[in-house]
């Protein structure tokens, strides 16, 4: 089971982390698109377009990673005093309260919504016109990864509930890890225990 | 055993429950409004128990969008995908993920140490140097990155070791990192700007203008405020012994400087007599003396040029726009501190170029930032101060040229420049020169990188968008520069864009929804009719909405408290004749004190992570009181003088 649940954050994260390399994209192309137009005198009319597609496709993708992750934001003043297996269970309530159904009418809608723009293969309203048909499938695309990673999410609750402790989850990149940021600036535990002795001699003297 | 924090919080929700039933029960008779008002103490109650907010928001919307509309599932399933589409095509959040990427990129070039070592030597004669130090670099690098636990953590590592070693108090050291870390969330270019233009529908570059001076202020009262305590309270924070003051200069100018404060210029220009120092490093060390001078007699030479040309074509153009920009006082000082710069101003298109329109397209150089030379505005004799309207010369417009002497304020900035630079060679010691050579590597490119970000977007060369996207190629050459460019890092951050943007964002998608269910409702306006039946004055109104918005942020994060309350206030705003740009930057203030107030303030919990168990959380918190108390005034400032965040965005875009 175990496996399973892992096999699909590794679904989800690598769907996310493809897409994120839009950020990258939508740097280089702004960045390409006003050189373009202030030296060369060159503007492109769908560069607009297309960087909304890509800031789009990018966190709509991302949205099954960040759960994988446990990334969105959630009101800590209660949640981190509950124990594990209470906390599982205003998951799991909330879940099947507010999350399946919203992912699912979003899913659905979004799918109705992509297929009517590509039965007539819509197109930007722009001098130079992309197709927006596969960019409004981002949003099927993103509700189906949020719905398997939600049902993944669901079970991690179950387990916890009986367990009493959460599964594992795999380690990713964050955004204050603090070790890597010792080793950036070069601290090591034992300079913050020497530190710590010079706090405690002064307390002493004082 | 339930502890005493759970009961608070269940007894807290209970009571929302509690009076939103009564409110209920109250009413005649129950209309959709009432249905409205419960969906927001629910969703309340529902954020609080700790489930993710955006899919909270998500579902709580659709469920009562689907009562709203009497049950219809098509019309439900219509709005909920029109509103995920609609954040998807957002084009003010789309430069969320860049100054996001940018400020990972920052972060990892890694200059916060030699920045936090160069400004604490090049301060060192202040009282309470390592506190305005630490503050300094807190406030510079909280401006580039935005990522508050980051630079906290950072500084946590750097500069409480630095300051307890100096025996500095426990809470003023760990008040001035958690305070100054709490910067980047108002000074510009921050996320949570964009994050309000885009939920009140205020344009980001006006927002961006205007929190620009209260940030600053902001800063600056910290600064006042450490330098105070340390003259009136020496022993809470020494001067730094002479030891940990000495600039360790390198081999070869030690050789040439009998003494670390001998004269550097002097020193340098007999070098060749007195020591046997290759003829590169003496040529080095002069080129870099020469820095300050050659750009200080360029600019002036440029600017006199241009202030004592006029052409046809820039007359033309200065009258029509001239009228708004020309009382400028100071304004050069806004651009780059060491070098004296006026308002860039591209020529030719001055009037499509104007309007704060993110989508107006600027077709200036890029390049014209660099040697913007000074042009008056016909009004602008009248303000002497002013450092007026810069103008690239046009290199097509050689029309006919007309002499005229240099204005009186181009001789007072050129008076004001020119002594500071004669002071800095007076006073060149070789110490000092080490100083300088500090802050040139780390410094100067963070400043320089922000202002050109900020100065593109508030001068109107660049949409927002495009800035950030410069920015964050920017924040990639930076790291490139600094040798800290490679495949994991851009990895790390391409991918923690990603996330973080995603919790931005998926927030939008759920209150986009919400906020839709809530106006179907009518919720709206029996919150509008509510708060006008209290005859309410301009005054109670600020107080009331701001104290709600203070406690909305203990148990909310400004993200929450933004997208999902943020959309009832701004409506009511117009009936109080409140400016939402100004609303927008004592919100901004507001939420500053969220990061710092106990018992929740996340600052204070990354300064305990890295901080040796000795340090206290009690004495952390102890410690940011004082700067919670200055956030308070910096607002009552604000309240008082709104001129403080109004008058540069009125200045440029009115």
């Amino acid at each position: 089971m175990q496996s399973f649940l892992l096999a699909v954050d590794r679904f989800s994260t690598w769907i996310g982390k493809t897409f994120a390399w839009c950020a990258l994209l939508l740097t280089l192309l702004i960045s390409w698109e006003v050189f373009s137009r202030y030296a060369l005198n060159k503007p492109h009319a769908w560069v607009l377009d297309a960087q909304i597609m890509l800031y789009g496709t990018m966190f709509m993708t991302a949205g099954a990673y960040t759960l994988s992750k446990n990334g969105h934001v959630r009101g800590d003043v209660l949640y981190g005093f509950f124990r594990p297996r209470t906390q599982a269970l205003v998951d799991l309530v909330l879940y099947i309260v507010f999350f399946l159904p919203g992912i699912v009418a979003l899913t659905w809608a979004g799918w109705v919504y992509a297929g009517e723009s590509l039965a007539i293969r819509e197109q930007t309203f722009s001098a130079e016109p992309l197709p927006l048909y596969p960019f409004k499938f981002v949003i099927p695309l993103a509700g189906f990864t949020l719905l398997l990673q939600g049902l993944v999410e669901i079970i991690r609750c179950v387990r916890c509930i009986r367990d009493g402790a959460w599964p594992s989850r795999e380690q990713d990149v964050e955004e204050v890890d603090v070790e890597k940021l010792k080793e950036m600036v070069h601290v090591k535990d034992e300079d913050i225990a020497a530190l710590d002795r010079v706090v405690a001699s002064k307390e002493a003297a004082r | 055993m339930i502890r005493r924090e759970l009961w608070f919080g269940l007894s807290f929700m209970a009571l929302i429950v509690i009076g939103a039933v009564a409110v209920l029960a109250n009413a005649p008779t129950i209309t959709n409004g009432h249905l409205g008002l419960l969906m927001l103490s629910l969703v309340v109650v529902a954020i609080m128990l700790g489930f993710p907010t955006a899919f909270t928001l998500m579902g709580m919307g659709m469920l009562f969008t689907w009562l709203a509309y009497d049950r219809d599932w098509h019309r439900t399933l219509d709005l909920m995908v029109q509103s995920a589409f609609k954040t998807m095509a957002n084009d003010v959040l789309i430069a969320v993920p860049l100054f996001v990427f940018m400020g990972y990129l920052v972060e990892r070039a890694n200059l916060i140490e030699s920045l936090f070592r160069s400004l604490h030597l090049a301060l060192a004669r202040l009282p309470g140097a390592l506190a305005v130090a630490t503050l300094v670099t807190c406030t510079i690098f909280a401006t580039a990155t935005g990522i508050v636990g980051a630079v906290v953590t950072l500084m946590g590592l750097l500069a409480l070791p630095a300051m307890l070693r100096a025996g500095y108090s426990v809470p003023l050291a760990a008040g001035a990192i958690t305070a100054g870390g709490c910067l980047g969330i108002l000074i510009p270019p921050s996320v949570l700007l964009i994050v309000y233009g885009a939920t009140a529908g205020v344009s980001v570059v006006q927002l961006y203008a205007g929190a620009f001076f209260p940030g600053l202020m902001l800063a600056s009262l910290y600064v006042l405020y450490v330098i105070i305590v340390a003259w009136l309270k020496p022993q809470w924070a020494p001067p730094l012994p002479h030891a940990e003051r000495v600039v360790p200069l390198p081999p070869l100018s030690q050789r040439l400087a009998e003494s670390p404060a001998a004269h550097a210029l002097v020193g340098l220009l007999k070098g060749r007599r007195n020591a046997d120092v290759p003829f590169s490093h003496v040529l080095k060390q002069l080129g870099i003396v020469a820095l300050p001078g050659v750009i200080f007699l360029l600019l002036a030479a440029f600017s006199y040029k241009a202030v004592t040309t006029v052409e046809a074509q820039a007359r033309y153009e200065i009258e029509e726009i001239g009228s708004v920009r020309s009382s400028a006082p100071e304004s050069g000082g806004l651009q780059e501190p060491p070098v004296e710069g006026g308002l860039q101003e591209p020529p030719q298109e001055g009037g499509l170029q104007e309007p704060p329109s993110e989508d107006a397209q600027p077709a200036a150089p890029a390049g014209a930032s660099a040697q913007g030379s000074l042009a008056e505005p016909p009004g602008a004799s009248a303000a002497p101060a002013a450092a007026g309207v810069a103008e690239p010369t046009a290199p097509a417009a050689t029309e006919a040229a007309t002499q005229r002497p240099a204005p009186t304020w181009w001789w007072v900035t050129f008076a004001v420049f020119g002594a500071i630079v004669t002071l800095f060679y007076l006073f060149l010691s070789f110490a000092r020169l080490e100083i300088f050579k500090m802050l040139l590597a780390s410094f100067f490119p963070l400043v320089l990188l922000i202002l050109a970000v900020l100065g593109s977007i508030v001068l109107g060369l660049a949409t927002p968008t495009e800035a950030a996207a410069m920015g964050a190629l920017g924040g990639m050459l930076l790291a490139a520069a600094y040798r800290r460019l490679n495949l994991a890092v851009l990895k790390e951050s391409v991918f923690l864009t990603a996330k973080t943007s995603a919790m931005v964002c998926w927030l939008f998608v759920g209150s986009a929804i919400f906020s839709a269910a809530f106006a179907l409702l009518g919720g709206q306006a029996l919150v509008e009719e509510w708060v006008l039946g209290m005859n309410l004055t301009k005054v109670e109104f600020l107080i009331l909405s701001q104290v709600i918005i203070f406690l909305l942020g203990w148990p909310l994060e400004w993200t929450e408290i933004i997208v999902i309350f943020m959309p009832i206030f701004i409506p009511l705003l117009d009936n109080f004749g409140v400016d939402p740009l100004f609303f927008g930057l004592l919100v901004a203030l507001n939420l500053q004190t969220a990061f710092l107030s106990p018992p929740v303030a996340m600052a204070a919990f990354y300064l305990k992570g890295v901080s040796p168990p000795h340090v206290t959380l009690n004495q952390i918190f102890l410690g940011m009181l004082p700067f919670m108390g200055i956030q308070v005034l910096a607002i009552v400032l604000l309240y008082m003088w709104p001129q403080i965040g109004l008058w540069l965005p009125q200045l440029l875009y009115k």
